[in-house]
């Protein structure tokens, strides 16, 4: 507690001495010199998930879809939509918690930034796979390229999709180039393969004023440019529902809507990684209560935005209850599925924007619990948004099979879900075992209060 | 008795279907004529059987279209002279103005199922005004979207793909600037 203490008057003063830098960096790259016995069976836990989800998809695309999955003409769009959109939302975990950080000088970004772009780059890999796992025919994806009109919201998608991806992925490399460098210099006890990697990596890094000036200043670019970027990925995600003739998603604010969401969303999956993490690679020193504190803070905020949209969103059908919302909302409200839509309204927007107002659900347990809860009726919020309105079509058929108006996911379905959950958490562990999930050299200069000393630590 | 009552309703039910199927054995024959009557378009079915008229039985009209028959309103049944009347819409769209218009007789008690049908020219040509087609619009095919919409996506697809391929030349740039310090 003491040494935390020091760590975090220094901030204040101009006391940061190489050998402190040491201790950081051997404090960072610990978790990548061994890997615990726990460790290896989380991973080996993710791997059988995401090869059951390989064998799931490969029964649903060699068998009839009709057979192995429980969409139909109402539902066409399920899980694997509801999944898409949850992903979509978390990564703009990248945009709030690294990007508009950074831009606004909250210093306590710093240990966090690169967590939030690694969950942000899974994120938008595993809304790529859910959006192929939804597709009746996989095969004609390059149809999009080839045949695709620009006029339509879904090549709109797939470009921001993609444009996104990337801009993630550079402005998780850039960063990391310094950091790669370190690795280079001070890991030796490591395979040759992944010492061979950190040196092709580091592109040259000498830590020069020229490069880091270079480096600093690509970064600010692209910082100011994935915020643009992820807030258009996720109104385009919105556009795809709001643009259509359905009841239940004609709305102007549907944009704004899914945005405030994912931000809320990215609160609670910032707590919970950073939970994990500093348990995990007793990293208390660097993610500090502190951090949670201010997290918590973020969540209370982003709950009463997103709470205003949903007012928004909901309650203004409702007070008109027109003929073409009232079957959907009814629903929601009293009918079928109001205890489902009232719990997700209440551990999803109740709880996030009442409970961390109070100090003591702002520490680490607590506040990790109460972002869980937000997390899961984060995700079944999206299935919420997705799926109930379209068992009551415009058209209703006579005589529909019962299976077409009622929708529950199929195994199938579920294990494919679960093996994006899966794959996203290993994109997110595998990155943590290979590179230092926090990046040394921000947080080395956050304590230096942006010293030109740095530059001198390699 | 009670031991054989289902028995005896299977018997009764198998008798009931012998019955019927002898019953509908009987050939009927629909005989078809248009008349426009006043501002009407009548449609009159004279259904015979043994070339006697039949009364009391149901016929459906029908139109037909690109799938299948599009029904003209409720079954009509026959009159004492045999003759079920019709009154035929007189906005039914068609390609050339011509109708090709079925009356039949379906699952009658006494009659075999039949159909009988005729050509008439009483149909609403359609014409399309199709010479917006070309048009560039949201709507419109993939070679005819609005110029300032692919202006527009191309700038901004430009611009930000534009920054991306910067920022990958800053790198080699750092790579550069590197060799050269240690050089």
């Amino acid at each position: 507690m003491s040494e935390e203490k020091n760590i975090t008057e220094s901030t204040k003063y101009e006391t940061f001495t190489q050998e402190e830098y040491m201790i950081m960096k051997d404090d960072l790259l610990r978790p990548i010199e061994k890997i615990g016995k726990a460790g290896k069976i989380w991973i080996a836990f993710l791997v059988a998930v995401c090869l059951a989800g390989v064998v799931a998809y490969y029964i649903q695309e060699t068998k009839s879809k009709y057979v192995t999955v429980s969409l139909r003409d109402y539902t066409m769009w399920g899980v694997y939509i509801s999944n898409f959109v949850f992903f979509v939302a978390l990564s703009l975990v990248g945009v709030l918690m690294s990007a508009v950080l950074k831009l606004t000088h909250f210093e306590w970004y710093r240990p966090l930034s690169r967590i939030a772009e690694v969950i942000a780059v899974g994120a938008i890999m595993l809304a790529g796979v859910s959006i192929v796992a939804a597709m009746g025919r996989p095969d004609r994806l390059y149809y999009l390229v080839t045949h695709g009109r620009i006029q339509s919201p879904i090549v709109w998608d797939i470009i921001v999709i993609m444009t996104y991806l990337a801009t993630s992925i550079i402005l998780l490399f850039i960063p990391l180039i310094p950091s790669l460098s370190t690795c280079k210099n001070h890991l030796k006890n490591l395979p040759k393969w992944q010492l061979k990697m950190y040196e092709m990596l580091s592109f040259g890094w000498e830590g020069t004023p020229e490069q880091w000036k270079i480096l600093k200043k690509t970064v600010k670019i692209l910082t100011v440019l994935v915020i643009p970027l992820g807030i258009s990925i996720h109104t385009v995600t919105a556009w795809l529902f709001a643009l259509t003739l359905r009841s239940e998603w004609d709305s102007t604010n549907f944009g704004a809507y899914f945005v405030s969401g994912a931000f809320l969303l990215g609160s609670a999956a910032m707590i919970i990684a950073t939970f994990i993490f500093r348990k995990a690679y007793k990293l208390e020193k660097y993610l500090t209560e502190m951090h949670f504190d201010k997290l918590g803070q973020v969540m209370v905020l982003m709950g009463l935005i997103y709470a205003y949209f949903n007012i928004n969103e909901y309650l203004v059908p409702a007070y008109k209850m027109s003929g073409l919302h009232a079957n959907h909302l009814l629903n929601l409200f009293t009918g079928e599925e109001a205890p489902f839509y009232w719990s997700v309204v209440f551990f999803g927007i109740v709880v996030p924007c009442i409970l961390p107002m109070f100090k003591k659900m702002r520490k680490p347990l607590p506040l990790t619990i109460i972002a869980l809860a937000v997390f899961i009726a984060g995700w079944f919020k999206r299935y919420l948004i997705v799926i109930p309105g379209l068992l009551h079509p415009y058209l209703p058929i006579q005589d529909v099979p019962a299976s077409w108006t009622h929708y529950s996911p199929s195994l199938i379905e579920w294990t494919i879900v679960a093996a994006t959950f899966a794959a996203m958490m290993l994109i997110v562990t595998l990155f943590s075992r290979y590179f230092p999930i926090i990046s040394v050299w921000e947080v080395a200069e956050g304590k230096l209060e942006g010293k030109e000393e740095i530059i001198n630590y390699k | 008795m009670e031991k054989y009552k289902y028995f005896i309703a299977t018997c009764i039910m198998i008798l009931f279907s012998i019955a019927t199927s002898y019953a509908q054995d009987k050939e009927a024959k629909i005989t078809l004529t248009f008349e426009k009557a006043d501002s009407l378009y009548v449609c009159k079915a004279l259904v015979t059987s043994e070339g006697k008229p039949v009364s009391e039985v149901p016929v459906n009209l029908s139109v037909k279209r690109l799938f299948s028959n599009l029904p003209i309103g409720d079954a009509v049944a026959t009159d004492s002279t045999g003759v079920a009347t019709f009154e035929v819409p007189q906005d039914i769209p068609s390609r050339n103005g011509k109708l090709t218009i079925f009356a039949k007789i379906v699952d009658d008690e006494n009659y075999m199922n039949t159909e009988a049908s005729g050509e008439v020219n009483w149909g609403t040509v359609v014409v399309s005004d199709n010479s917006n087609i070309d048009e560039r619009s949201i709507s419109g095919g993939r070679g005819a979207a609005p110029i300032y919409f692919i202006v527009a996506s191309l700038l901004a697809i430009g611009l930000v793909w534009g920054t991306l391929l910067y920022s990958i030349l800053q790198v080699f740039k750092i790579k550069r600037l590197g060799t050269v310090n240690k050089n």
